[in-house]
């Protein structure tokens, strides 16, 4: 395929339509998710003020909705920089218009998982006691403590995945800036940190990127192997386990991926890129996603069945109510979600289309969200000595925090699509260029072409400074 | 010389009566719940007396026991808690420090034995009830944790009577608010370094058993099983 | 004077001017009332003595000072006083030597009740409307005056009538002092758990109208039919102390408690072996272990408390293994065994106090089981103390002995009391008195106990509470709370010893209130003539010091050199006991001079020998297929507690249910039914139906459905008020055939469910381990 003028120009056109173009839809869109998030807020500061009663817990459930999303959405966000980074350092070519709205998802849903940590607290105004800063009171915050643990990794992954984000962004930005007008210019300006595309700024990102790809994986994985042992460190039964890391490593990307194809989805639909996040992105994630989804069944299996096998008391107190006591229709919706729906639209090429994945990643982000419900209520409702056991049931506010999470994510997306290409534009040209079976024509090579713009000086060489790529 | 606070609890001398729950809540200004929170689960006994039954009419059994901190000296609450205010104190006590408890309610899982419980709300007395409150302990504020303390303030108060007389603190010249009241004497409080003491005495019985114990959570307090007529099954 | 004097007595003048600036709260001022014994944060330890039941506990009061908000003449202020903080056990009393039950440690919540009343009340509404409007209490009391003098000036002297709760205490004495100057009828006790039955059998049997006292640390066998003495009745906390010691008191030696009783009490939860038997026919499973023993020991016959039987004499022929099998659903192997081991291990003692007394037949159980002790006490060695003692008395003046009086049975001097109302006779009382009891709420509703309230032309009540009786009353003179006043009582049993609790007040009061008998004696005073005469003292501490200081020439507990300063040490002590050394007082190491069982007491039995009458219960059978057993908690006691919050949030020991009624169910029982736990049933027998959530417990015979006694208030504060149902709303007003005491278990229900009902369970999880690992 040749890159022509027609074609860089429609390209251009397609992804930038957002930033300029802005529709009433987007509006009503923004202003209906914007007051779920408000009402959801109201709902937290009415738990502040009326005191944590509001919520459903007791004890003995001390953590349930706001930990479950907390966990939920750590592994959202694993979505993203985790595949994204592996792709890169694979250098899987299909990659190129996912690796954007990938990043971002994590990004957004480490951001939102993050709150939860101090939505639960009972005194939240003292959530920077967590923080290890020099304090009058010369106390650090107690080093072994998984949730220390937590802040550490979340912060580093945190700082990580926006690093992550960003750098790929710079030359967008620059691209919007050269492309716009009036206050845009300026934004953008900003926003572009002055990159001209010199061979050093090419070479400079590509090094960036290239450690943070590097980086980013035993961060991400750490991650939440870390909020894995919020669990597995205490000696609460069915906690207490070495398969947790692991085991939520692999759900975490197992339901990032999901949400990702579902975002993929909804980006193709609405910002009509049919063009760039085609049937092969879809069916390559897929598979991957039917890989993650037997996976996560091999470690739901390894969990269980050595627990059933070992039928220790307390932990067997834990584990049938789950398999059929009160748990086992959120159980059995589980194991349906996660595995039964999944593996038979994924594993049949004909069911693995858009659809057909979106199907799967739909039910999987509602399996994976009962799944961190169910490693998180049941051991608490029954742990050890039965006279204490008790039930959980969530009320108003944690169900409306809760699906305002959801319109968070959706609306912080949402307004991240109106400020930066959601795909990645020079990374997609570049890609373009590489698969090219025959010569690129210098016409392509020259940046005032690519780029469209007044051409600023210096900007000679494209994205073909990614040498190595193209090698 | 070094303390070892510890308690014996007495599995046959108990009756159930509660005796200690009312004297804990007397001593240490625990809140009363009400209703609708009773029936969230959020009722707070420091003490609590637990109750098993077994086997069905008309051979029914019921075993009756007391569980409260075990003021463990391995105890998982307090490794987990982010800001130490789940605290081991020089004398062995898990000391709750309030202050400090921003209210993760970590240690509330960690603990086996669900004995720390969360003020999910302010505390109310209506008034005039709020005259009862001891003023040697705290009243806890909405979203920290609080559990029993084997009366902390006595133990204090004793020492520093001791001190200031210049001796050392007498075998039983103070107990904890639930050991004082039991009447049947089930629960026994004393220095398990006083090889001397009561509960030294009691903890060498053959009867002596720790809850939990496989949890690895080394208890300071000891319970003596209950014992059969005649050495027959009951 | 000295600088000391200076600032106590500005202080004081300060705290006027405090109170009289307290209209607004912005004016209110803190100031110090000097209080000679308590430096601020540190604790002073005050004598009191336990007011929550009729055991007679001597207490410690932890008093700190603090801020309150008090009321003096009228007017609220905030000054700072000595507080009552905590309530623990007076290690020298010999009742409790140190130990106090959950519902004793409760009192200093009667003390900070919200609802307490706050100053003398008059009616302003409807009777029963509950309006009520604050009066002063020259107001008051001239009102009360006036209608007593109304009442001496017609000839209607004996129309007055004072309606009381159990005490035994010089306020009862001076109560009977007043109404007899007064020219009145003596007053009425009532009681709905009295022990009229077993008073009168010990009466019958030992010689002694009293309940007994028991030496449990040296028993080596324990039968108990239906008595939950670790729990509710009669002296629990002493008894509690004397069970710690059966278990584990002596090493190598542990007794053996056997409960008998159709649903599991708090007591029948510590035995051993626990046997259901058929409610009423208990007496019959004694007499059928006595038939054994009897065999073995025929000089036995003689004994004159067995005597009391029918068939004793010969034997006991109608009471062989298998009728007892027949009767008491008791297989005849147990019976068998449970005699020889008795004999096999004496000193064995049994107890019978609760339902089986409550049956139409109730006196037969009690002399029954009274029989077997007499002949287990016999095959005792010789030599030996009895396990089966009686408090003797302490040696007071006759005129102040009617503290100790025998209540007549309670609840036919109730019901005659009603029926002298309802039916207009000649001297129905036309002004009612009314102390400590709430009738209303405490009485079958067929005894008609409101009607005869409602028609009384005149009701005043010293309640410190507004209860379902008192919110009746025109008057409302409110009483202090016992840790405000000067308290005494003479225990009844729980010691081996004379002794007399007695304590001065712990604290200032609160409110504008007064101590009953002070305003007794102002009433006398005001009334003037005989009253006044017979009434000398003018406040109620002169009365107890008149009636107490002789007992110095008694010797005991207090060594003092004059009337005075015995009386001083007697305060400082929290009584006055017979013994020294509280620890030499115990029943285990107890004096051997106390009535012997059986063989010690010559008295004849004034009675003819009582047969064996099956018990008679309200109801068919076919029509009500379940008994109805009411049955005392752990929190509320007889019900009187329901308005303290720490008692409302006390889990109740066998079904940790907490803020509300309950109906115990056997699960066969519910599940042929299709009731589950918590659903909402209808609890309907002859006389009326109520409602409660149903709570399955294996600890209930599924014959038997069982219901806590203390809910179900429509006025008794905020923490009780409508809240559950009161079971004795649908009692049947049947009597114990001999004595006329309220027969409260012999009334027979129907159940059916009804929807979903709301219990409040502590336990949260399943009750049951599935197995014992982890807890051992």
């Amino acid at each position: 395929m040749v890159m022509n003028r027609d074609d860089i120009a429609r390209l251009n056109e397609d992804l930038l339509r957002p930033l300029f173009r802005t529709s009433g839809r987007f509006y009503w869109a923004a202003l209906i998710l914007a007051l779920i998030v408000i009402v959801a807020l109201a709902a937290w500061g009415y738990q502040l003020w009326a005191g944590f009663g509001v919520a459903g817990l007791n004890r003995p459930v001390y953590w349930a909705f706001y930990i479950t999303n907390f966990v939920f959405w750590i592994g959202i966000s694993h979505a993203g920089t985790l595949i994204s980074a592996i792709l890169r350092l694979a250098n899987a070519r299909w990659r190129r218009p996912v690796t954007r709205c990938a990043e971002v998802i994590t990004v957004f849903a480490l951001m939102i998982g993050a709150s939860f940590p101090v939505i639960h607290l009972g005194r939240p105004w003292l959530a920077f006691w967590l923080f290890p800063y020099p304090s009058e009171r010369r106390i650090w915050p107690n080093f072994r403590s998984p949730l220390v643990w937590d802040f550490f990794a979340i912060t580093t992954y945190l700082t990580g995945s926006t690093t992550f984000l960003l750098l790929p962004i710079i030359p967008d930005w620059a691209l919007v800036r050269d492309k716009a007008k009036g206050w845009r210019r300026k934004l953008y300006s900003v926003l572009a940190l002055g990159w001209r595309g010199t061979p050093r700024q090419w070479s400079r990102l590509e090094t960036a990127m290239h450690i943070m790809a590097v980086a980013i994986i035993p961060v991400a994985v750490s991650v939440h192997t870390i909020v894995s042992w919020d669990f597995a460190m205490a000696p609460v039964p069915m906690w207490h386990s070495t398969v947790f890391g692991p085991y939520f490593v692999a759900g975490a990307i197992f339901s990032g991926i999901a949400a990702l194809i579902l975002a993929m989805a909804i980006l193709r639909k609405v910002l009509h890129l049919e063009d760039y996040l085609t049937p092969l992105h879809f069916d390559n994630l897929g598979k991957l996603l039917l890989m993650m989804s037997l996976f996560w069944l091999y470690f739901i299996v390894a969990e269980r069945l050595t627990v059933w096998y070992g039928n220790e008391t307390s932990e067997m107190a834990v584990y049938w109510p789950t398999q059929r006591g009160p748990f086992a229709p959120l159980y059995w919706t589980m194991i349906g979600c996660n595995f039964l729906v999944p593996f038979i639209i994924l594993s049949i090429k004909q069911l693995r289309t858009v659809a057909g994945t979106v199907v799967a990643s739909s039910t999987i982000v509602v399996g994976m969200w009962i799944e961190r419900f169910l490693i998180i209520v049941p051991p608490l409702e029954r742990k050890y000595l039965p006279f204490a056991w008790g039930t959980y049931h969530p009320r108003p506010v944690e169900i409306i925090i809760t699906a305002g999470t959801f319109a968070a994510m959706a609306l912080l997306y949402l307004l991240f699509v109106k400020f930066v290409p959601i795909i990645s534009i020079w990374e997609l040209k570049a890609g373009v260029r590489q698969e090219s079976v025959v010569p690129i024509p210098a016409s392509l090579l020259r940046a005032p072409d690519l780029i469209e713009s007044p051409s600023p000086s210096g900007l000679t060489r494209g994205p073909a400074g990614f040498s190595r790529e193209v090698s | 010389m070094d303390h070892k606070w510890s308690m014996v609890v007495d599995l046959d001398r108990c009756t159930g009566c509660e005796a200690c729950v009312v004297a804990c809540r007397a001593e240490n200004n625990v809140p009363t719940a009400g209703e609708d929170e009773a029936a969230r689960g959020r009722v707070i006994h420091w003490i609590r007396v637990e109750r098993y039954w077994e086997g069905e009419f008309p051979n029914p059994r019921v075993r009756f026991r007391p569980v409260l901190c075990q003021q463990c000296d391995a105890a998982p609450c307090e490794p987990v808690c982010p800001t130490y205010a789940s605290y081991h104190t020089p004398e062995g006590l898990n000391a709750q420090i309030y202050n400090r408890c921003i209210g993760t309610r970590y240690c509330g899982n960690a603990c086996p034995y669900t004995v720390r419980y969360f003020n999910f709300f302010n505390p109310v007395w209506d008034k005039p009830l709020h005259l009862q409150l001891n003023p040697d302990v705290s009243i806890r504020q909405v979203g920290i944790m609080e559990k029993c303390t084997f009366c902390v303030q006595r133990i204090k108060a004793a020492e520093i009577q001791a001190k200031a007389e210049k001796r050392d603190l007498i075998e039983g010249e103070f107990t904890t608010a639930c050991a004082q009241a039991c009447p049947p004497k089930a629960l026994v409080f004393g220095d398990l370094n006083d090889p001397q003491s009561e509960v030294s005495r009691l903890n060498r019985s053959n009867r002596a058993t720790k809850l939990l114990e496989e949890v690895g959570t080394r208890p300071s307090v000891t319970y003596l099983e209950r014992g059969t007529w005649r050495g027959e099954k009951t | 004077m000295d600088r000391r004097d200076f600032i106590k007595i500005s202080a004081i003048a300060g705290t006027t001017a405090a109170l009289d600036g307290c209209g607004q709260p912005e004016h209110q001022l803190i100031r110090f009332v000097p209080e000679e014994d308590l430096v601020p944060g540190v604790a002073a330890w005050k004598p009191g003595v336990c007011a929550h039941c009729s055991a007679g506990c001597g207490l410690l009061v932890r008093v700190m000072p603090g801020e309150a908000e008090v009321v003096r003449g009228n007017k609220v202020g905030l000054i700072q006083m000595g507080l009552a903080k905590k309530l623990e056990g007076n290690p020298g009393h010999p009742v409790n030597r140190g130990k106090l039950c959950p519902r004793g440690q409760a009192g200093v919540q009667s003390l900070y009740h919200p609802d307490r009343i706050r100053g003398p009340l008059k009616r302003s509404g409807a009777r029963g409307s509950g309006s009520f409007e604050e009066i002063g209490w020259d107001e008051a009391l001239g009102t009360l005056v006036s209608h007593l003098t109304t009442l001496r000036k017609g000839d209607g002297a004996s129309s007055l009538a004072f309606l009381i709760g159990p005490m035994r205490s010089q306020r009862r004495a001076l109560i009977e002092r007043f109404l007899r100057a007064f020219g009145a009828p003596p007053p009425v006790t009532s009681e709905l758990f009295d022990d009229a039955v077993l008073r009168r059998a010990n009466a019958l049997s030992f010689g002694h109208t009293q309940l007994p006292t028991f030496d449990l640390g040296r028993v080596n066998y324990l039968v108990s039919f239906g008595s939950d003495f670790l729990g509710t009745w009669n002296s629990p906390a002493s008894q509690a102390i004397g069970y710690g010691e059966m278990r584990q008191g002596h090493s190598g030696r542990r007794a053996k408690l056997v409960q008998i009783e159709p649903r599991m009490s708090l007591t029948g939860a510590s035995a051993d072996e626990w046997i259901p038997c058929r409610l009423g026919y208990e007496g019959v499973l004694a007499l059928g272990i006595a038939r054994e023993l009897l065999a073995k020991f025929p000089e036995a016959k003689t004994l004159a408390a067995g005597r009391l039987l029918a068939g004793w004499s010969d034997g006991l022929p109608d009471y062989a293994p298998a009728s007892i099998e027949r009767l008491t659903g008791v297989p005849a192997m147990t019976v068998a065994r449970l005699a020889s081991e008795i004999a096999e291990n004496v000193p064995a003692l049994s107890l019978i106090s609760g339902a089986p007394l409550a049956g139409t037949n109730g006196l037969f159980n009690a002399l029954s089981v009274n029989a077997l002790n007499a002949l287990v006490g016999a095959l005792t060695p010789t030599g030996e103390p009895d396990v089966l003692q009686f408090t003797p008395n302490a040696p007071l003046a006759p005129d102040f002995a009617a503290a100790t009086a025998e209540s007549p049975g309670c609840f036919s001097a109730v019901e005659a009391l009603v029926r002298e109302i309802l039916l207009d006779q000649p001297h129905a009382p036309q002004v009612l008195l009314l102390y400590g009891t709430n009738p209303v709420f405490a009485m079958p509703p067929q005894s008609q106990v409101r009607a005869a309230l409602e028609k009384v032309p005149f009701i005043a009540s010293f309640d410190g509470i507004l209860d379902d009786s008192s919110a009746l009353a025109d008057l409302i003179l409110p009483d202090h709370s016992p840790l405000e006043s000067w308290v005494d009582q003479i225990p009844e049993s729980g010691t081996t010893v004379e002794t007399v609790s007695l304590a001065p007040p712990a604290v200032y009061p609160l409110h504008d209130t007064r101590a009953m008998p002070g305003v007794l004696l102002e009433v006398a005073h005001r009334l003037g003539g005989e009253v006044a005469d017979a009434l000398p003292w003018k406040t109620f501490d002169e009365m107890l010091k008149a009636a107490y200081a002789p007992l110095m020439k008694a010797g005991g507990s207090i060594a003092a050199t004059s009337e005075d300063d015995f009386w001083e040490k007697m305060q400082s002590q929290g009584g006055w006991w017979g013994q020294a050394d509280p620890e030499a007082a115990q029943p285990a190491v107890g004096p051997r001079r106390r009535a012997k069982r059986g063989k010690a007491v010559s008295t004849p039995a004034p009675h003819a020998p009582l047969a064996f009458q099956p018990p008679e219960f309200d109801g068919s059978e076919t029509d009500f297929p379940f008994h109805l057993l009411p049955f005392a908690t752990q929190a509320f006691g007889d019900g009187t507690l329901a308005h303290l919050p720490w008692m409302q949030e006390l889990p109740d020991p066998l079904t940790t249910a907490m803020w509300g009624s309950w109906v115990e169910i056997n699960p066969r029982t519910a599940e042929a039914r299709g009731i589950r736990q918590g659903d909402l049933i209808e609890l309907t027998s002859p006389q009326g139906s109520l409602r409660a959530p149903a709570l399955l417990t294996p600890g209930i015979a599924p014959d038997v459905i069982a219901m806590p006694v203390g809910q179900g208030h429509e006025n008794y504060g905020r923490y009780a008020s409508h809240r559950g149902a009161n079971p004795i709303s649908i009692l049947s007003p049947k009597k114990e055939a001999e004595t006329g005491a309220l027969a409260w278990a012999a009334t027979r229900v129907r159940i059916a469910r009804v929807g979903e009902g709301k219990l409040v369970l502590f336990a949260g999880g399943m009750s049951r381990f599935p197995e014992e690992k982890g807890l051992r």
